[in-house]
């Protein structure tokens, strides 16, 4: 187990974003701190933006005012390639669609983090694999798992590379209560375990049950 | 169904209009190309065939002699036959004359009896011009023009015309014309003809009418012909010209319908990777209930609607591109048989079901397999993106039977003179090899680990995993690149033939030959004296004469030509293919071109019976086979001091001429015109060649004849590129959710193309090697099978490496580009929302 995460250490500071589509404000004025370890369950009506706040965090959809910084770095400043490897070494995505190459192994797929970075580490990711419950699939393809399986792999790729922050989108939207208590369980465990902080989206009353603290996404800023 | 394809299919197409597009343009142009290449070659021997028919009239049979003639006295005998109601002697010459612009215009002069030839040929009957007297129809010194004659020799106006003859030019009033259509033709009194071409007593033909109700067998019978005479049927000659022609004419169809069967493969392309695109709908239909059997079905018939649009345009296309054709080029399109006809075009209604039906054939041929795809997607697995998309059916069994086949109807003979089989041979070489790359793809990378780059791993995990779907972006490409490898390998083997053939059989510095006498007709004689004569010109170290004349082997077949010439070494002066066989005691030594062994049986070691000019039969020995590329219908080399002792004739057609290093060529030729003068041969009348020049044209006209193929590989090539566009910038929209994963991973936009770059790149070297290997093995059918059994003469196998190289060059880098250029249009959509996207 590793040591209690630093608190006091802020990975997440967004200041005043704004975003819009055309005319259409799609929020504004938004605000949220996230520190090391920090579980943060983001919900809101459908069409707020939730999800175009994680990616406005990832530096994947551009903002028309404001600012974000991971762990003091301003990722609006960053060119394309800075964002990239920013996305790279600090962040992990979770998403509600799993998505897994369905080309690639699960063992594979899950490498795939510290392979951009040029950092092969079997033992690494056969030991988060371990840690999601998924030990001894590693060479079995996307095709033959369950939904909750294919989730899990998507966890464990999201955290073998000890991204700081975890960027969750509906992690539990594609599956049936059980198996999202289940793999909530998995997820919730291994950000603590890594000491990573999560910004997670959803619409689920028990996902969000798990986090540290909730912020309500309105059009006009950030509710706590 | 219907329904189906307004709430499915129409919306796919309003949403991607230029994939089914590409794929409708692909069929159009293969439909196009081929039917306009049918319709230009049956408008030609449409017009050919009715300018013979027009020609020869409407007699129950015609009496043929040799290519000298025969008696007159025959005549006299037939027209007095109590059986016989009309009897129309005819003198058929080749003769030339000269055009406005002094260039030498091939002239075919009849010699007709004007009172009876327009009973049974109306067309050659002579239509009087206006002044000229009622007489003129039988003044020896009248000659009559048809239209193309007075057009291309720009008689209209005039009132002379001399055409040229051995005894110096003759002079003619042009009395008016006939209305014969085809090449430039001309009727005359047949005592003028035989009067001013040497013919007296002499007919080449008489057109026979009996009284009805008699017995054409009883008829011949009672005549009891001379050797050498027979009867033929009216239309043989226009049959003949089909025949010889119709091996061209596959082959050009042929060829043209390379573009279709590569428009098959982007069919194919387009359909599968637009079934992947689609599959969670067609994966939610599944679980709404559309059975496999449906889903296959919709495929098909979107397949067979693309297939019915391209057609119905092509069909449109082609009637337009030959009628363009025919109204730019004539009725030849580079095979020499219908030089000189003026075609009006002939649309066939039942040719366009045809042709039409091949497109929409193509078109569900290639939509099979997509088809096949889409009614076996899991629909569970569909749904949440991880089914096949592509059939991942191995094809392992299916690719080795169908190269193993290509290769058994490769070694059968042609089925009525066509080599189907080896087309048949072609068509399962190219698609067992395409079918084979996924099976060998998955053998290559079967002991590949995994590597640890990111980049090399996504590409090699996915060619591992996914192989039937790359396979299905590069089979156009390797289909129209082994097409235009064998296409080039097949022309440049044939060409390198042709140049060490001519070298063989051109081994003096000068030729001569009459001028007079046409294609295929018989040669005009030189003065017996003027080899000898042309042996004491200085400069002139060494002169062989040659005599070339045309004998009838067999009615239904072309003549042959028997050339005899002096032959000291067949082995060192004949392009002899295969060895000598040993000569019997007594027997006359024979040297058959390859035609003759195709055509006649005539192998070496065999007796082959000679019908001579003067209508004796001569049985000879064959000794030997040689490549002969000037007569695809076969001839035979005597010596001369066989064919003389057979014959007693010493006449000769040609003459070759060595120099001495340093003799000018100009000052032998002036003495040469100026000695056959003096043997009362007009000098003007002589043709003189150089083995350069005769090099240069021959190559002109090779080019010129194959063109063609070089526009159709251009096209060809020109689909599989488009193939490839189309199949990776579909392939991106298909792997956009991956591409997205990818952006959240931390990789660029300039990244993810680079991927699909280096993909691309590697995929289309891929694609090139085997439609490289592929077309090699495709130009051996084409040279060793497809070449000999159609026009049968062999060729060496030359392999071009220098052009082939630079071919898949341009294909690799052409290739490349189209796909990244496809693919960076298509992943310009933000690659973040892509993971959005629900399914």
């Amino acid at each position: 187990m590793n040591a209690p995460p630093d608190r006091s250490t802020r990975v997440l500071a967004v200041r005043g974003l704004t975003k819009r589509y055309g005319d259409a404000v799609v929020f504004s004025h938004v605000d949220l701190d996230v520190a090391r370890g920090e579980f943060v369950a983001v919900v809101g009506e459908s069409g707020v933006g939730k999800s175009t706040l994680l990616n406005c965090i990832a530096a994947l959809d551009s903002i028309d005012a404001g600012s974000v910084r991971i762990l003091d770095v301003d990722v609006t400043s960053l060119d394309e390639a800075a964002q990239a490897r920013l996305r790279r070494e600090r962040l992990g995505f979770v998403f509600q669609a799993f998505h897994v190459l369905p080309h690639l192994t699960v063992a594979d797929n899950v490498a795939l983090p510290l392979l951009l970075q040029r950092r092969p580490d079997a033992a690494r990711t056969r030991e988060v694999l371990a840690a999601v419950g998924l030990d001894g699939f590693d060479e079995r393809l996307p095709q033959t798992l369950s939904g909750g399986q294919l989730q899990r792999v998507a966890i464990a790729r999201a955290l073998v590379h000890r991204p700081p922050l975890i960027l969750a989108d509906e992690p539990t939207g594609n599956l049936d209560p059980r198996t999202a208590e289940r793999v909530l369980a998995v997820l919730h465990e291994q950000i603590r375990r890594e000491g990573a902080a999560c910004v997670l989206v959803t619409h689920s009353a028990a996902a969000a049950a798990r986090a540290d603290r909730v912020v309500t996404l309105t059009a006009s800023g950030i509710r706590s | 169904m219907i329904a189906w394809l307004r709430q499915l299919s129409w919306p796919e197409l309003r949403h991607h209009p230029w994939r089914a597009g590409a794929a409708f343009i692909a069929v159009l142009l293969g439909v196009a190309l081929a039917f306009s290449v049918h319709l230009i070659n049956q408008s030609a021997l449409g017009e050919f065939s009715a300018a013979v028919r027009s020609i020869n009239g409407e007699p129950d049979f015609e009496l043929r002699g040799p290519a000298a003639g025969f008696d007159e006295a025959l005549y006299a005998r037939v027209a007095a036959h109590p059986r016989v109601a009309v009897a129309s002697p005819i003198v058929e010459i080749e003769t030339a004359v000269l055009d406005p612009q002094g260039r030498r215009i091939a002239l075919r002069v009849l010699g007709v009896d004007a009172l009876v030839a327009g009973t049974l040929a109306p067309a050659l009957l002579p239509r009087v011009a206006t002044g000229q007297g009622r007489y003129a129809v039988i003044d020896p010194a009248t000659i009559f023009l048809n239209p193309q004659a007075q057009q291309r020799l720009g008689a209209t106006g005039k009132t002379t015309l001399q055409t040229k003859t051995p005894r110096g030019p003759v002079d003619w009033r042009i009395g008016g014309g006939i209305t014969a259509p085809g090449p430039p033709l001309a009727v005359v009194d047949i005592a003028g003809a035989q009067a001013a071409f040497d013919r007296l007593g002499r007919l080449h033909r008489i057109d026979v009418r009996l009284v009805r109700g008699a017995d054409r067998a009883a008829v011949l019978r009672e005549l009891a012909l001379p050797a050498g005479v027979r009867a033929a049927d009216p239309d043989e000659a226009a049959q003949r010209v089909s025949n010889v022609s119709r091996a061209y004419r596959v082959n050009l169809t042929v060829l043209a319908l390379v573009a279709l069967f590569t428009g098959a493969f982007l069919v194919f392309s387009i359909l599968s990777l637009s079934v992947a695109q689609r599959q969670p709908q067609l994966a939610l239909l599944g679980v709404l209930g559309l059975s496999a059997r449906e889903r296959l079905r919709l495929v098909l018939v979107e397949a067979a609607l693309l297939g019915t649009v391209g057609s119905a345009a092509g069909l449109a296309v082609g009637t337009a591109l030959a009628a363009l054709a025919l109204r730019l080029l004539g009725g030849d399109l580079g095979g020499g048989y219908f030089a000189g006809v003026s075609p009006e075009l002939q649309f066939s209604p039942v040719a366009a079901l045809v042709y039409g039906a091949l497109g929409v054939a193509a078109a569900v041929v290639g939509g099979w397999l997509p088809a096949r795809a889409a009614g076996r997607i899991a629909p569970a697995q569909g749904l949440k993106g991880l089914a096949s998309t592509s059939d991942d059916t191995p094809m392992t069994a299916l690719g080795p039977a169908l190269l193993v086949t290509g290769v058994a109807l490769a070694l059968l003979p042609p089925i009525t003179d066509i080599p189907l089989a080896a087309y048949g041979s072609v068509a399962c070489l190219l698609l067992g090899g395409i079918a084979c790359v996924p099976g060998a793809i998955g053998l290559a990378l079967r002991g590949v680990r995994a590597p640890r780059h990111p980049l090399a791993l996504l590409a090699v995990e996915r060619a591992r995993r996914q192989r039937n779907t790359a396979t299905i972006a590069v089979a156009g490409v390797v289909a129209s690149l082994s097409l235009a490898v064998a296409l080039t390998v097949m022309v440049g083997s044939f060409r390198e033939s042709v140049l060490a053939w001519l070298d063989t059989v051109l081994p003096a510095d000068l030729y001569v030959r009459s001028g007079s006498g046409g294609p295929g007709s018989e040669p005009a004689t030189l003065p017996a004296e003027l080899a000898a004569r042309a042996a004491a010109i200085d400069g002139v170290t060494r002169v062989e004469s040659q005599r070339v004349t045309q004998l009838q082997l067999d009615p239904t077949k072309p003549t042959v030509a028997l050339i005899a010439r002096t032959l000291d070494d067949p082995a060192a002066r004949l392009p002899l293919v295969g060895t000598l066989a040993t000569l019997p005691p007594g027997r006359t030594a024979a040297y058959v071109s390859e035609a003759m062994v195709d055509l006649y049986d005539a192998r070496p070691g065999t007796d082959l019976v000679l019908p001579l000019p003067d209508g004796t039969r001569a049985p000879v020995h064959v000794r030997g086979v040689w490549r002969d590329y000037a007569r695809q219908h076969g001839a035979v080399v005597l010596t001369s001091a066989d064919y003389q002792r057979l014959t007693g004739d010493l006449r000769s057609t040609d003459i070759a001429l060595w120099l001495r290093a340093g003799t000018e060529v100009d000052a032998v030729r002036t003495a040469l015109r100026r000695t056959a003068g003096e043997l009362g041969f007009d000098g003007a009348l002589l043709e003189f060649a150089e083995p350069g020049a005769i090099r240069t044209a021959s190559l002109r006209i090779f080019d010129r004849s194959f063109a063609v193929t070089y526009w159709l590989q251009a096209v060809a090539i020109g689909i599989g590129l488009f193939g490839i566009g189309a199949s990776f910038s579909a392939q991106v929209l298909a792997r956009r959710k991956e591409f997205g994963l990818l952006a959240h991973l931390g990789f660029t936009r300039r990244q993810v193309l680079g991927i699909v770059g280096a993909e691309c790149a590697v995929w289309t070297a891929a694609g090139a090697l085997l439609g490289l290997l592929l077309g090699l093995a495709v130009s051996v059918v084409l040279v060793k099978v497809v070449n000999p059994q159609s026009f049968h003469w062999t060729m060496d196998l030359s392999v071009p490496w220098g052009r082939l190289a630079l071919l898949c060059a341009a294909v690799l880098i052409a290739g490349t580009a189209t796909g990244w250029l496809a693919a960076r249009g298509a992943a310009s959509r933000q690659l973040a929302l892509a993971v959005k996207e629900d399914w």
